[in-house]
């Protein structure tokens, strides 16, 4: 092939893209195994982001602090709630 | 201007090479090409990542439900679309066979790839019966020898012309250079003028092949 354009001698054809036409393409390409393979997203609600919040009503200072202690004793803040229970129950 | 598609619900038979050689060699002749890529390995991104010759465009990531409009948004006056197609069956690859031009079903010289190959050539049959239009369609064997046509080969390329399929000559013979396009990106003349591309095989023979093959095409879309 030459630098020359020769391919500007070719036109667009014009075809049809009804959404009638691709029911029909579907249809032909389903009898023949070629099925629709989307990847189906993952049902139900997406998962809400991690707020780090211990619940709505404790002040967001408490939460903190639990949140810090939590982290610098290396366990979570359930099991800090847990001692604080504890700690609650003996006192009581 | 065109829309060429290529299809074969088989993987590795050489659907994204076809897709590259063509692209290249139609952008080198001054059109302006269009790349969709549909394949989900992403092949054709890959390679446009690397270097993307001057003239063409890639289109990443085309979906099922998107894939009529981007062809039609694509096509044009002036303009030439590439189509390369995911190695499964799906509505995607039937979808973009109803759009098409010219059908190129890539194959390699071997029964199973025959076999599977057949599915999209019994496709777009299908479909030309089911639009009314003609779809021209055609197989180009990929991955053969350099230096002797194989027993298979011989028996498969009679075999397509007995059932009167249209066979691209030349076959895309099995070259290094073809590989390695997909880790340098660009074309295969830049290959050849860049000294510090080693591809360990011949690329002057590999550019040939592809301008045959490029012309044969080109000569199906007149």
């Amino acid at each position: 092939m030459t630098g020359s354009n020769r391919l500007a001698g070719l036109r667009a054809r014009p075809k049809d893209e009804s959404v009638h036409q691709t029911k029909i393409v579907d249809a032909v390409g389903e009898a023949h195994g070629f099925l629709d393979r989307t990847p189906r997203r993952k049902p139900g609600r997406k998962p809400s982001p991690r707020t780090y919040q211990i619940h709505p009503k404790i002040m967001p200072e408490i939460g903190d602090a639990i949140a810090g202690e939590a982290e610098r004793l290396g366990i979570t803040q359930g099991a800090l709630i847990e001692i604080m229970w504890r700690s609650y129950s003996e006192r009581k | 201007m065109p829309v060429i598609v290529m299809a074969s619900p088989k993987g590795g038979v050489g659907k994204s090479t076809c897709a590259v050689l063509l692209a290249t060699e139609f952008a080198r002749m001054n059109a302006e090409v269009t790349v969709l890529d549909c394949d989900p390995n992403h092949s054709l991104t890959r390679w446009a990542s690397r270097n993307i010759p001057p003239g063409i465009r890639l289109v990443s990531d085309v979906g099922r439900s998107e894939i009529v409009q981007t062809i039609k948004r694509a096509d044009g006056d002036g303009k030439i679309v590439i189509v390369d197609l995911e190695g499964v069956a799906s509505q995607l690859v039937s979808r973009a066979i109803s759009q098409a031009d010219l059908v190129i079903v890539p194959m390699q010289a071997t029964a199973l790839d025959a076999e599977i190959g057949s599915e999209a050539l019994a496709l777009v049959r299908e479909e030309e019966d089911a639009l009314g239009r003609t779809i021209r369609h055609a197989v180009v064997l990929t991955k053969t020898s350099a230096a002797i046509k194989s027993r298979v080969q011989k028996d498969l390329e009679s075999q397509l012309q007995s059932e009167g399929i249209d066979l691209i000559q030349p076959s895309l013979v099995s070259r290094a250079a073809f590989s390695e396009l997909f880790a340098y990106g660009g074309d295969l003349t830049s290959m050849l003028e860049n000294k510090e591309m080693t591809t360990g095989g011949k690329v002057d023979k590999a550019l040939e092949n592809a301008r045959g093959f490029a012309e044969a095409v080109y000569d199906r879309l007149k």
